[in-house]
């Protein structure tokens, strides 16, 4: 690791910067780092990345030394996925940091979580999910739910804890969820999503259903009694799940060594009879391609993978939290890392992607997080005494929870 | 172990398996998890023979994993079925705390989710069980928005009532008392039949005084009712059977009648359900008191192992008598 240095005042790199950025960072000369870049992974079975990730240590810029570039190919993914793909990071970025914006100009109440830097961790396996497959998201997870396709309105009044938002403004802002599309709300109170995810594939399995669950969590929230019971369940009974631990070393604000005594997280798998991978989860073509591998598996009847994704949240825990427990060369570092660049790289080097469509793309979206801010702002505010009923599916003569009052 | 009988001499436990048994045969979406229920048949063999006439797939053994065997439940209720978890004895809900609290009490009310589980376990003292075996955790319960508290006395209410929390939509803790299991018995009906949640029972009517009282204490409240009469007062037992939902009309109207209340239940004084409902008589009863509400708890400690120091922790007869004394007196 490098050394550490109190993290000063200069920002170097902003959310706004690279939402404006994917086409700037290759004029910026982004496309050209050196070292060796994980070439082979891609095209490994996974007992060779469980090999592998022996090779993986907690300093990625070993394992993984290219910051730029990604390389390899997408298995099984058409031009038009691709491009499918793309938009769906897109959204979650540029959603992500108009949010930010809005938060500090006190648009909205409460708080707010940015996922910046994390995106490919949750949009890439979300985008492959059918409609009823079950998604169990953590607290930094809107790549799950913009990845498989909820509308931006929704997740924006979710924010702004407005009624349109699927609670109504019950629960806390970037707790995003709807059930329509199989994304439980997440939980506050760590892990508590790992394990009902668990539970739901279990579900799948006793209905003989053909889903798959996917649940999140953080390199903090393994340290937690739940992963290992839900993890424990899950291959005893051999489900239809995929684990997904986004490693991006803090635990608001506790290092990893603090965490756990391991480097690499995926190790935990093989208490539970599992196979566990480590990759880059900021490199598009890789998450694709394990999480595909993960979920052919879970679909198979091959039971549960867990997948380490390394990767870095740009921001503080939530946004009053200004992360200065973090040294400044680390955030440079992993904000180089950027797995949008680099995606958008590889596509322009195989030629899936030009400029006029990335502006394009661009320009489509940032409509899109207008539309849909506008409609948060314009949704009504909760009546007061809305809170005060569906404690109960069945409530019951008598029953009157404003007896408080 | 076979089928269970219907009908004729039936235990409280035997009561139990009869009603997960029947809501096992009529609801395919109905299945159990928990420690050693299946091969086992279940600590207290509430589960005996389940394995065998449902399977494995309905009656699974779980882990050592209380957390996980709440919170499986959650998500499988979520997929649309509808587990009943045992938990060996009800103080390791303690484990499964956040997934039950956190979880299950909030789906509903967070985003309109339905949660319908049952969480079951033997609660409750007096058969020398100590510290982790003896716990009536309602309390925990009945203080968290979103769950419903079952805890019956009597063996017809037992099969009633766990066949009314499974049928129920919303989570539900359903403490079986277990010094009761083998003790009460009763001739329960051949035909099938449902208790509903929220209504309390009357079980034993008279015009002095009201003991409000569940579980195991009903029996204790009896018996003192019984040395009571002896002397010629009419005691009127309330068996509120659920705490939440909770039949606050038929604590009233037995206080308006008697004008004098004891609560009495098995877990500690402070925090005790017990106060909840002698707050309930003082704000709306007030003016049929002719004595002040009196409470008759277990002391603020954790439950005892030894047979002479659980017997003074548990309230009993003598301690119910005095109690009424006092009131009649006052």
């Amino acid at each position: 690791m490098a050394e550490k240095k109190t993290k000063g005042k200069k920002k170097t790199a902003t959310a706004e910067a690279v939402t404006e950025s994917a086409a700037e960072s290759q004029e910026t000369g982004r496309t050209t780092g050196e070292g060796a870049a994980p070439t082979g992974e891609a095209k490994e079975d996974f007992q060779a990345l469980q090999r592998r990730r022996e090779d993986l240590a907690l300093d990625v810029t070993r394992a993984f030394p290219d910051k730029y570039r990604i390389s390899g190919e997408m298995e099984g993914c058409s031009d038009a996925a691709k491009i499918d793909l793309l938009e769906r990071l897109v959204r979650t970025r540029t959603f992500d940091a108009r949010m930010r914006r809005l938060f500090r100009q006190g648009r909205f109440e409460g708080t707010y979580y940015s996922q910046i830097g994390q995106e490919a961790c949750d949009v890439v396996i979300a985008a492959q999910l059918e409609k009823t497959d079950f998604v169990g998201p953590s607290h930094r997870d809107l790549g799950a739910s913009v990845g498989k396709g909820i509308p931006l309105t929704a997740l924006a009044a979710q924010v702004y804890n407005r009624v349109d938002s699927p609670d109504g403004g019950r629960y806390t802002a970037c707790h995003y969820w709807h059930p329509e599309y199989w994304v439980m709300q997440p939980s506050t109170s760590i892990m508590m999503n790992w394990i009902a995810a668990t539970g739901a594939a279990f579900g799948f399995k006793m209905l003989k259903k053909k889903g798959v669950a996917v649940a999140f969590g953080g390199d903090g929230a393994t340290a937690h009694g739940d992963f290992h019971e839900g993890c424990n369940f899950a291959g005893v009974h051999r489900l239809p799940i995929v684990y997904i631990i986004q490693n991006n070393l803090w635990a608001e604000s506790l290092p990893l060594s603090l965490t756990t005594a391991l480097t690499d997280l995926a190790h935990r798998a093989d208490a539970y009879g599992f196979p566990g991978v480590t990759i880059d989860g900021n490199d598009v073509i890789s998450v694709w391609n394990t999480t595909r591998k993960a979920l052919q598996r879970a679909r198979g009847g091959d039971g549960p993978t867990l997948i380490e994704m390394k990767t870095y949240r740009w921001f503080g825990h939530s946004d009053i939290d200004p992360a200065d427990y973090r040294s400044e060369d680390e955030v440079e570092d992993w904000t180089e890392r950027d797995p949008l660049p680099r995606y958008v790289a590889w596509l322009m080097e195989n030629e899936v992607l030009d400029e006029e469509r990335l502006e394009g793309i661009r320009q489509a979206i940032r409509q899109e997080v207008e539309q849909a801010v506008e409609f948060a702002e314009a949704s009504a505010r909760p009546e007061p005494e809305a809170f005060l009923s569906e404690v109960f599916v069945h409530e019951y003569p008598g029953f009157d929870v404003r007896a408080g009052r | 172990m076979s089928a269970p009988e219907r009908g004729g001499t039936t235990t409280y436990l035997e009561a139990i398996r009869q009603g997960l048994w029947e809501e096992m045969e009529s609801d395919e979406r109905v299945f159990m998890l928990g420690e050693d229920i299946g091969v086992y048949g279940g600590a207290f063999k509430v589960t005996d023979g389940f394995l065998d006439r449902f399977g494995e797939g309905r009656v699974i053994d779980t882990p050592i994993s209380e957390a996980a065997i709440v919170g499986a439940s959650v998500g499988a209720a979520m997929m649309g079925l509808r587990p009943v978890a045992e938990m060996q004895f009800i103080d390791f809900i303690s484990c499964g705390f956040d997934q039950l609290t956190n979880v299950a009490a909030k789906n509903r009310y967070r985003w309109g989710q339905a949660t319908p589980i049952v969480v079951r376990g033997p609660a409750g003292g007096g058969v020398h069980g100590g510290p982790f075996h003896s716990l009536q955790a309602e309390s925990y319960f009945t203080h968290t928005a979103g769950l419903k508290v079952v805890c019956p006395a009597t063996a017809y209410d037992a099969k009633g009532l766990i066949k009314a929390a499974i049928r129920d939509d919303d989570p539900v803790v359903f403490q079986e008392h277990k010094f009761l299991y083998r003790r009460v018995k009763e001739d329960l009906p051949a035909e099938e039949f449902v208790v509903p949640l929220g209504k309390a029972r009357i079980h034993r009517e008279g015009r002095d005084l009201t003991i409000v009282t569940w579980a195991a204490m009903v029996h204790t409240a009896a018996e003192a009712a019984e040395a009571l009469a002896a002397d010629g007062v009419a005691v009127e037992i309330v068996d509120l059977r659920t705490l939440v939902p909770l039949d606050e009309e038929a604590v009233l109207t037995s206080v308006a009648k008697t004008g004098r209340a004891i609560v009495l239940h098995e877990a500690p004084r402070t925090g005790g359900f017990g106060g909840e409902i002698a707050a309930t008589i003082a704000e709306k009863a007030f003016e049929y008191l002719d004595a002040p509400i009196v409470r008759v708890t277990a002391p603020d400690t954790p439950v005892p192992y030894s047979p002479p120091l659980e017997e003074y922790y548990l309230p009993g007869k003598d301690d119910v008598q005095l109690a009424a004394r006092k009131l009649l007196d006052y």
